[in-house]
C-alpha cells in the first residue's frame, strides 16, 4: 500500500457517506489513524527510521495475515480474554458489592473508605512484587492483578451512583412506604445504573491494560507474551501486530458494553 | 376514636404544632403553635410568604417530618410517618426517569394490597382522570412540565388516599398551564370529593381553589388568619366576590410581611424550582424548606 493509495482511501472515507451524521462522525474518527498510517508508510519509504526499528506497514500486514491464518494470534487472544473474563468478573463483582455497601451504609463507609482510598492510589502494577511471593507468577497472580484493576473503578462508581440518586426520589419512595428492599430494587439500583455502567466500562479497560502488563512480566502465552517475545526476537512486526490486536480487542469490548448500555437505558434522552 | 371534644367535626386535626430546626447551631422556629382543622372533603389552601413554614406544615401532615411539639391526627389516628392514606404531590413532578408514565403511577400502588389486574385498572383510571391515557407508555423526558405534573397528581391519587397534599404543585409552570391545571384540579376534586390541602404562594390560586384560605406569617411560622370561601364551583376568576376576597387575603398577607422588605404581591420569590439535592441516603429525608 503506497502513500498515494492511502490518501485516496482517506479522501473517499471523508465524503463517501453524505447520508447519516453517525456514519460521518465514525468516518471522521478514522482520519487520525489513517494519517498516522500515511506517516508510517512515508517513514518506511524514505528511511526516517531504520526498518529494524519501524518495519514497513506491508511487512506488518504480512505478519498479521500469517499469525492469523496459523491460528496463533487467536490462541493468544483467547488466553488473554479468558484471563480478563475471570479477573474482571471477580474484581467487578467485588467492587460492585463494596461500592453498594459503602453507598448504602455510612458505617461501612466509615470503616472501609480510608483504606480503600489509600489502596486505590497504589498503581495496580506496584502490588505485583508483593503478590508474587504468596501467589507465584502463574494464573493466580494474573487473575488477582486483573481483578484489582477492575475493583477500584467499579467500587468508586457504584458508590457514587448510589449517593447520586436524588433525595427527592428517595422521599417519594418513603411517602409510599417502600421497604428497604423495595427502595434498593425500585429506586437505588435503577438510579445508579448509569454510573455503575461507567464503572464496568472503565474497569474493563483497566483490566485489559493490567492484563497485558502482567503478561509482559511472566507468561508463556497471551497477547502480552506475544509482544515480549517479538521484542526479544527483535521482530518488531510481531510487536506491532500484538499491539494492534490488543487495541482492537479492547476497542471491541468497550463498544459492546456501550451498546449494552444504550439498550439498558432506553429511557435516557437519545442524542439527536 | 369517635367522639373527640371540640374537634369532632375535623377530619384532619393539627393541634398546637411546633417545629424547630437547628440553623447554624441556633434554634429556628419554623412553626409555632399552629392549630388547624380540615373537614372531610374540604379544600384548604395555605398561602404565605417564603419562610412562613407552609411547606413544613404540609410535610408534617404527610408524615415526612415529625413535629417538635403538638400532635397531628387523621380521622382521630395520630400521624406518625407516611401512609398510603395521604397522597402527596411535590413542586417538582419527581417522576422516576427510568419508568414510563404508567410505571410511575404504578409506583404508588407498590404496597397496596390488591391483585395485579386491579392495580393496572386503577392506573388506567387515574391516567384517564388527568388526561394522560395516550401517554401511558411515554417516558418522563418526553413530557412537558404540565403533563409531568399531571402524572404526579395521578400518582398521588392512585391509592385513593383520604387526603391529598399538594406542595406548590403548579409553582414552576408557566401561567397558561398553571391556570389550566388549576381548573382540572378543581374538577378532579369536585368529582372525587377528596380532602385536599394545597400549599401555594400565589394568592389568586389560593382563593380560586380553596373553600378555606389559611394565611400564614413568618418568624415564627404561624397562622395569621383563616378566610372562608363559600363561592360555588365551578368558579369564575372574574367573579366580583372572588376578587373582593382576593384583595382581603392579599392585604392580610402584606400585613404579615410587616417591617420586612416589600415583595412583589403576585408570584412569590421562591417560584423557581429548587435545585436537586444529591444527598446521603438516609431514610428520614433531608429537612425541607
Amino acid at each position: 500500500m503506497s502513500a498515494g493509495e492511502t490518501l485516496a482511501v482517506l479522501g473517499g472515507g471523508a465524503e463517501a457517506q453524505p447520508s447519516g451524521a453517525r456514519i460521518r462522525r465514525a468516518a471522521v474518527g478514522l482520519l487520525v489513524p489513517l494519517a498516522a498510517l500515511v506517516i508510517w508508510a512515508a517513514s518506511a519509504q524514505y528511511g526516517w527510521l531504520p526498518i529494524q526499528i519501524l518495519p514497513e506497514p506491508l511487512v506488518v500486514w504480512d505478519s498479521l495475515v500469517q499469525l492469523w491464518s496459523s491460528g496463533e494470534l487467536l490462541d493468544h487472544a483467547r488466553v488473554s480474554l479468558l484471563r480478563v473474563v475471570y479477573g474482571f468478573s471477580a474484581g467487578a463483582a467485588a467492587g460492585l458489592a463494596l461500592g453498594l455497601a459503602m453507598g448504602l451504609s455510612e458505617t461501612v463507609e466509615d470503616y472501609v473508605r480510608p483504606l480503600f482510598t489509600a489502596l486505590a492510589q497504589v498503581p495496580t502494577l506496584a502490588s505485583i512484587p508483593l503478590l508474587m511471593l504468596p501467589l507465584g507468577i502463574d494464573e493466580a497472580l494474573k487473575v488477582v492483578i486483573i481483578a484489582k484493576a477492575a475493583f477500584v473503578p467499579m467500587t468508586l462508581n457504584a458508590f457514587a451512583g448510589v449517593r447520586g440518586v436524588p433525595a427527592q426520589l428517595v422521599e417519594v419512595a418513603q411517602a409510599f412506604r417502600f421497604t428497604r428492599l423495595q427502595l434498593l430494587r425500585r429506586v437505588i439500583l435503577p438510579g445508579a445504573v448509569a454510573p455503575i455502567f461507567t464503572g464496568v466500562r472503565y474497569g474493563l479497560t483497566k483490566s485489559w491494560t493490567a492484563l497485558v502488563a502482567v503478561e509482559l512480566l511472566a507468561s508463556s502465552e497471551g497477547l502480552g507474551y506475544l509482544l515480549v517475545w517479538g521484542r526479544q526476537m527483535f521482530w518488531l512486526d510481531v510487536v506491532i501486530v500484538a499491539m494492534i490486536a490488543i487495541g482492537v480487542v479492547g476497542f471491541l469490548m468497550d463498544k459492546t458494553l456501550a451498546l449494552a448500555e444504550t439498550r439498558l437505558q432506553r429511557w435516557r434522552v437519545t442524542a439527536v | 376514636m369517635d367522639a373527640r371534644g371540640g374537634t369532632a367535626a375535623a377530619h384532619l386535626e393539627v393541634t398546637d404544632v411546633g417545629k424547630r430546626f437547628a440553623v447554624n447551631g441556633e434554634a429556628f422556629a419554623a412553626l409555632d403553635h399552629v392549630a388547624l382543622g380540615v373537614a372531610k372533603g374540604g379544600f384548604v389552601t395555605i398561602v404565605g410568604a417564603s419562610g412562613c413554614g407552609k411547606s413544613t406544615l404540609l410535610r408534617l401532615i404527610a408524615g415526612l417530618d415529625r413535629p417538635t411539639s403538638g400532635a397531628l391526627r387523621l380521622g382521630g389516628v395520630p400521624i406518625d410517618g407516611p401512609s398510603l392514606d395521604r397522597g402527596i404531590v411535590f413542586q417538582e413532578p419527581r417522576l422516576f426517569p427510568w419508568l414510563t408514565v404508567a410505571g410511575n403511577v404504578m409506583l404508588g400502588l407498590e404496597n397496596a394490597q390488591m391483585p395485579k389486574s386491579a392495580k393496572r385498572a386503577a392506573v388506567a383510571k387515574h391516567l384517564a382522570l388527568v388526561g394522560l391515557t395516550a401517554f401511558a407508555d411515554a417516558y418522563p423526558h418526553q413530557l412537558s412540565g404540565g403533563m409531568a405534573q399531571r402524572a404526579a397528581i395521578a400518582r398521588g391519587l392512585v391509592n385513593r388516599p383520604a387526603v391529598l397534599l399538594l406542595d406548590e404543585p403548579f409553582g414552576a409552570l408557566d401561567a397558561l398551564t398553571r391556570t389550566r391545571l388549576q381548573g382540572e384540579l378543581q374538577a378532579i376534586w369536585a368529582q372525587e370529593k377528596i380532602t385536599t390541602v394545597f400549599v401555594t404562594h400565589d394568592v389568586d390560586e389560593a382563593v380560586y381553589l380553596g373553600d378555606r384560605i389559611v394565611v400564614m406569617a413568618p418568624r415564627p411560622g404561624r397562622i395569621a388568619k383563616v378566610f372562608e370561601n363559600a363561592r360555588p364551583r365551578p368558579r369564575e376568576r372574574t367573579d366580583a366576590a372572588l376578587v373582593h376576597l382576593r384583595n382581603a387575603v392579599l392585604r392580610e398577607l402584606e400585613a404579615t410581611l410587616g417591617a420586612e422588605a416589600p415583595e412583589p404581591t403576585r408570584a412569590g420569590p421562591q417560584a423557581a424550582a429548587r435545585p436537586q439535592r444529591p444527598a446521603a441516603l438516609r431514610l428520614p429525608g433531608a429537612a425541607g424548606a
